[in-house]
């Protein structure tokens, strides 16, 4: 038998630990955690593999692994860990690590990595659009301006045409490039060495693409899959309700943002589909928008609540996910109070709270590819992949 | 002032420290709260190290005690209360009523006859007993129980017709003046109803070790055939999952020392009953301590067994009332599903005293092992103190019935 030289990177051991998988020691290797995982395939499940990988400090096997993609964290395997390995926060804390060698430039990832890097990450949104509110002040000559008929508007401050629309459309280009290029190198470090020979059709990545946002993330359909695996005789909160809600809020937002673009920027040529913002409040695309913010509110709600309620000795909540949640969470309330300030005519408290909201949004889109928010993107890459690939 | 020696429990442990003890010239109580003497060994179809039947080792110590009047026992006896000190206690022994008659009588006629049926606790459930029984053929003391709740309305007359009988006997307790207590309170097999994931229980053919050594034990339940319990057919394959609840923060945190072994000597009762059954051990490490490795060694050179490195960590019902099994295979790294004939679930052993609440000053530690006393003048032994087998029982017996006998002297 071929002999094989182990070299243990111990460093990378404890970069996971510090990622949020701090009990991996205590792992046995029973391998009671890839029969808890309903998902787990048949042939090389996981995550026990996984869980040997990260004792050892094998840097190389996780960035080929697309089995920490199809993992959806729904603690099973945690569950029914007879050591308290807490083998989910493991899978989750080596997804994490992922994300911050995929997206360039590092330094940001850095700075994601734990609470003392938030305030650089804070500032550079702060900072720029203090500098725009203070330009359209000089500009302006006030602060805090009216419209001609003495409404709020804060295209008045934050002008579409030339800042606010001009930087958002950079940032999400820049983060959709960024995504692009790690997407590229999350296939790059699946791809199997040596030559794959397919038997038979084979599909376009396209369609496999379509295959997952219907099968899987559209539909939710994997969340429920995790419930099939053995009785654990614990209960935990389910999540697919309050993930759903927040992805239904994503979308419908989204889809609004577009249509207000392209009532703003097609409007100045084609009159007849031009959106005056602010919309009325009884504009249809105004009460998807206030739909959609009640969405991200109602998911927003039960997934804290559910990440509160879970045993701290079981299932850890790491700085990464505690970001995510409140960077979402900043984005709606400020973008409500926006809403609200404006409509009950308090100009100051409107600016300001349109102001942050701006700030979090920025934050939002501008750190995606290195924030747990990414997973969108990569967790689908990766399930493109595994459908190519054949291993389901 | 009493110079006796009260042990708590009449199994392997507390036998042979009553026993060494009385041989040294010492007055003993036993307090054995079943009806007989024995303990868990004598649930067994065969034990360590020589694999030989529970009468074979029982039957010496049980001869030791009727020609040792120093020793006396009192069955289906709880203690209730404790005062005084080391070097002088006073014990309060409470003592269920039994009603037969205080000598040896051969009631299988009368057994026979009554109707009313109860679960076999001795057979884990595996069979019905009737409300007047004895539940081994060498039972020591050879006495009957009558348990009256069992009784149907026509046992009830019948019974109060026999003449050795007496439903009137009342419970009632008595005192006893001791200088030493050796607590050898032993052990029950970890509750199966709290392994979710293993079928709770509620699986039909998926039995525990236990009830496999009262499915092989000539006097148990199918008079020592080895088939499944839903249909009475022999398996063809069985499967043994090991650590069914031990080394499991979940469950009992700790090694249970004795379910390896126990497995092992199981695949040679099944081996020996149908050599063409394939058996498969799912374990995460086997322990073999000591010599028992030619045990292992023995058990791995059998045609039909093979060993698979993996925990299996899910249980469930399948068609034919085979039972389904999920598990990685570690070293292959697949997972497997596959259906058996018979499943035994190696649970492990759990200290009697594990969410008790003895009414003796001893201090437990965290899963109701006893952790001291010794300064109290009480002594653990056997499996109370650690999961043993039975020869290191005996050891622990012996050690704990030294130290007895040295508070009672002094030294």
């Amino acid at each position: 038998m071929a002999q094989c030289t182990l070299k243990p990177d111990l460093e990378f051991t404890r970069e996971i630990a510090r990622a949020g998988g701090s009990s991996l020691k205590k792992c046995y290797q029973c391998a009671t955690c890839s029969v808890a995982c309903p998902m787990a395939p048949a042939n090389a499940p996981y995550p026990r593999k996984e869980m040997i990988w990260a004792s050892w400090g094998l840097r190389d096997k996780f960035r080929s692994d697309v089995d920490i993609w199809l993992c959806r964290n729904c603690g099973n395997c945690t569950d029914l860990c007879p050591r308290g390995a807490r083998p989910a926060d493991v899978m989750a804390a080596a997804r994490n690590l992922v994300y911050r060698d995929l997206a360039e430039p590092s330094i940001v990832s850095k700075w994601m990595g734990s609470a003392s890097g938030l305030k650089r990450l804070f500032l550079i949104p702060a900072v720029l659009w203090l500098v725009v509110w203070a330009l359209r002040a000089a500009y302006n000559g006030q602060w805090f301006p009216r419209a001609a008929d003495g409404r709020i508007v804060f295209g008045q401050i934050f002008y579409g045409d030339y800042t606010i629309d001009p930087i958002f459309m950079l940032t999400f280009f820049g983060a959709c490039f960024v995504l692009y290029r790690g997407v590229r190198k999350l296939w790059e470090m699946f791809r199997p060495q040596g030559e794959l020979l397919v038997i038979g059709r084979t599909k376009s990545w396209i369609f496999h693409l379509a295959d997952v946002l219907w099968e899987e993330v559209l539909t939710h359909r994997k969340f429920d899959e995790c419930e099939d695996g053995p009785t654990t005789g614990k209960a935990g909160p389910n999540r697919k309700t309050g993930h759903a809600l927040l992805f239904w809020s994503f979308v419908l937002l989204a889809f609004v943002t577009a249509v207000v673009a392209a009532g703003h920027w097609v409007g100045k040529i084609v009159p007849v589909i031009h959106i005056e913002t602010p919309m009325p409040m009884t504009f249809p695309i105004k009460i998807l928008a206030n739909i959609g913010a009640l969405l991200l509110i109602c998911g927003l709600a039960l997934l804290t609540w559910r990440r509160l309620r879970l045993d701290p000795e079981q299932h850890g909540s790491g700085f990464y996910d505690w970001y995510l949640l409140g960077i979402l969470w900043l984005v709606a309330v400020t973008g409500i109070f926006s809403q609200c300030f404006r409509l009950a005519d308090a100009i100051v408290p409107a600016f300001l709270a349109y102001y942050l909201h701006l700030v979090f949004v920025w934050m939002l889109f501008a750190y995606l590819p290195w924030s747990k928010l990414g997973h969108f993107v990569y967790r689908t890459a990766a399930l493109v992949f595994v459908r190519m690939y054949g291993r389901s | 002032m009493s110079k006796a020696i009260l042990v708590v429990g009449g199994g392997f442990a507390g036998l042979t420290a009553a026993i060494e003890a009385a041989e040294l010239g010492h007055d003993v109580y036993i307090v054995e709260k079943s009806p007989w003497l024995g303990g868990r060994v004598a649930q067994l179809n065969k034990y360590f190290p020589k694999l030989c039947p529970p009468s074979c080792g029982l039957e010496i110590q049980f001869q030791r005690i009727r020609k040792n009047p120093r020793v006396k026992f009192f069955t289906m006896a709880d203690v209730v209360g404790l005062a005084g000190s080391k070097g002088s206690y006073t014990v309060r022994v409470r003592l269920r009523s039994r009603h037969t008659a205080p000598h040896a009588v051969d009631f299988n006629l009368l057994a026979s006859s009554l109707v009313g049926e109860a679960d076999n606790e001795f057979d884990f459930g595996l069979s019905k007993r009737g409300a007047l029984y004895k539940s081994m053929p060498f039972a020591f003391p050879d006495r009957y129980v009558l348990d009256t709740p069992t009784l149907s309305k026509t046992d009830a007359t019948q019974a109060e017709r026999a003449k050795f009988l007496d439903l009137s006997e009342q419970p009632r307790e008595i005192e006893l003046d001791v200088a030493s207590i050796v607590v050898a309170t032993g052990w029950k097999p970890y509750d199966v109803t709290r392994l979710t994931n293993l079928g709770a229980g509620k699986v039909k053919n998926c039995v525990s070790n236990m009830q496999m050594e009262r499915l092989a034990s000539p006097a148990g339940p199918t008079g020592g055939r080895i088939v499944r319990p839903s249909d009475g057919r022999t398996p063809h394959s069985v499967a043994f999952v090991q650590c069914a609840g031990s080394r499991d923060q979940n469950h009992l945190n700790y090694c249970s020392y004795i379910c390896c072994m126990a497995s092992l000597k199981q695949c040679l009762y099944i081996a020996e009953q149908n050599p063409d059954a394939e058996i498969t051990v799912y374990y995460i490490d086997l322990r073999a301590p000591g010599r028992y490795v030619n045990v292992l060694e023995k058990v791995q050179a059998l045609p039909n067994v093979c060993f698979v490195k993996g925990k299996v960590a899910d249980v469930v019902q399948a068609g034919d009332d085979k039972v389904t099994l999920t598990v990685e295979d570690a070293v292959r790294g697949e997972k497997l599903t596959l259906h058996y004939d018979l499943v035994v679930l190696a649970t492990g052993m759990q200290p009697s005293l594990a969410g008790e609440n003895p009414p003796l000053p001893l201090p437990l530690d965290e899963d109701g092992f006893i952790a001291g006393g010794e300064e109290a003048g009480i002594f653990a032994a056997g499996c109370a103190r650690m999961p043993l087998d039975v020869t290191r029982t005996a050891q622990s017996g012996t050690a704990a019935a030294l130290k007895a006998v040295q508070t009672v002297k002094g030294r």
